[in-house]
């Protein structure tokens, strides 16, 4: 839990608390969430009921460039890639195709990629962007959170936006003054909303 | 002569001889697993028996171990099939009893997650009511299960036993009316127990099932079955050849006090009630078979002596 600065679980029941203090740890982790919110306040009160989580996220700034996954060496008029990590193979070929035409790129097998007579040298392909993690971050924040809460709490609103989220769920009909409650949750941790 | 529930584990090689001899001794086979090398026996033995199975299992490396859950069928009631109550802790749980003889099914609300929404339909409840035991998962707030707990629990006439969050004593103070069994610490958790203190957790469940499982088996005794379901179970096995072709892990699951036949029920139970056990009675005279809530299986539902008059 190094990587978040401040998170706290807030229950009228501790043991709950300390469950789900657990849970979010294992869910945010799971989906490799942890490298990204700097501060989290969760606040459940099983009575109410209610689930709220406010934080504060991390600024991303890497994308990923060809060269965090695969080497390229170029050989007389062709250039071999070799890839270390799959993950971002398919979308790294869909660029090359774009961009070179399906001709002159070649995969013979799972980690190698061969480009031939293409105008461009081995640093500058080095340096083509492949993914933006960022694009898909509240997607997946918002699915860890569900993931988080309570099953049954499917009345939610949510708010995220390039600095902070909020996150409450319920079972039944949310107040229709949510502002006062995040704001108090985000006092907590010395935030504004 | 009592029959109890064993599991037999020992090497392939000859191990039809411990299959014969068991038959031999008038016991019965429950579910037999090749894995690999190894052959696991889940059966019902003569008591008086078990010493002579071990020593003529001993040269071949059986081993034989009591098994009190072997012969039962658990019904493991999740609140839903999300991810957030499944693989852990039901699956958890269903797994760690099937390697020790039972036969777990997972039963799980189309509406219950949640508190004041959760709910048990009458199919639900039914299908639970098909088991001998329910292990009912509850999540971590005791505010909450002690709010649904009557919903759920209504019409369920099987012994419950609860799992959740809280720790046993305050599930004990919070569950009313009172359930057969509380396990506490066992709540809702989205990893794998890998520690020695979660794998206990698992073994403290099996030890509150086994004990309800039991008392269980003493009510009975008091009253016994007309048949041993394990019988009924090998004269379905002889007699309807359907059985055979059923692609279903245990085609005949054996209750403590029945069987579920993995048959439909229109075109098989006709065939079932005119089954002879012995001397002209059929198992019609000694059981109720009716239509499961489960697909369209069948069900026979053995009759106590103080109904039949007969025990075969």
């Amino acid at each position: 839990m190094l990587a978040i600065e401040y998170f706290e679980v807030e229950c009228p029941e501790p043991l709950g608390a300390a469950y789900y203090k657990q849970i979010t740890n294992d869910v945010l982790l799971d989906h490799n969430l942890l490298r990204v919110i700097s501060k989290l306040h969760i606040f459940i009160d099983p009575k109410v009921p209610i689930f709220v989580a406010v934080g504060t996220l991390k600024k991303i700034t890497s994308v990923v460039r060809v060269r965090d996954f695969a080497s390229a060496n170029p050989v007389s008029e062709k250039i071999t890639l070799v890839i270390s990590d799959e993950r971002y193979l398919a979308p790294m070929l869909k660029i090359f195709w774009q961009k070179f035409g399906k001709d002159k790129v070649e995969q013979p097998d799972r980690f190698t990629v061969v480009l031939y007579n293409v105008e461009a040298d081995a640093r500058e392909i080095e340096d083509l962007v492949v993914a933006d993690p960022s694009e898909s971050l509240f997607k997946d924040l918002i699915y860890a959170f569900r993931l988080i809460a309570p099953e049954g709490f499917r009345v939610r609103s949510e708010k995220f936006s390039k600095e902070k989220f909020s996150f409450v769920a319920s079972e039944d009909t949310l107040a229709e003054d949510l502002t006062t409650l995040i704001s108090e949750k985000f006092a907590l941790m010395g935030e504004n909303p | 002569m009592t029959l109890v529930p064993v599991t037999y584990k020992g090497g392939i090689y000859q191990h039809d001889v411990i299959i014969d001899l068991i038959e031999d001794l008038g016991g019965y086979i429950v579910q037999k697993h090749i894995i690999a090398a190894e052959v696991v026996l889940q059966c019902f033995i003569p008591h008086d028996d078990i010493e002579l199975i071990r020593r003529i299992s001993k040269p071949l490396f059986g081993e034989v171990t009591d098994s009190p859950l072997v012969g039962t069928e658990i019904a493991v009631v999740s609140m839903s099939l999300e991810i957030h109550h499944l693989p852990h802790p039901s699956c958890d749980f269903a797994e760690y009893a099937r390697r020790i003889g039972a036969k777990t099914n997972m039963v799980s609300p189309a509406r219950g997650p949640g508190k004041r929404i959760s709910q048990l339909s009458d199919e639900e409840r039914d299908v639970i009511n098909e088991h001998d035991v329910a292990v009912l998962a509850f999540g971590n707030f005791e505010s909450c299960i002690e709010y649904k707990w009557p919903a759920l629990r209504r019409g369920i006439e099987v012994p419950i036993i609860v799992m959740g969050g809280p720790d046993t004593e305050t599930l004990k103070r919070i569950i009313h009316p009172a359930a057969e069994g509380y396990v506490g610490n066992v709540g809702r958790f989205m990893r794998r127990g890998k520690t020695e203190e979660e794998i206990g957790i698992l073994d403290e469940i099996v030890a509150e099932v086994t004990r309800v499982v039991e008392k269980k088996r003493e009510e009975i005794a008091k009253d016994p079955l007309s048949v041993s379901p394990a019988r009924l179970m090998d004269l379905i096995r002889e007699n309807v050849p359907a059985i055979h072709d059923v692609t279903s892990p245990t085609p005949l699951t054996v209750q403590m006090e029945g069987l579920r036949v993995k048959l439909p029920y229109d075109t098989f139970a006709g065939a079932l009630r005119k089954i002879e056990i012995e001397d002209g009675i059929t198992i019609a005279d000694v059981a109720e078979i009716v239509p499961s809530r489960m697909r369209d299986y069948i069900l026979v539902k053995i009759l106590p002596f103080s109904e039949t008059n007969t025990v075969v």
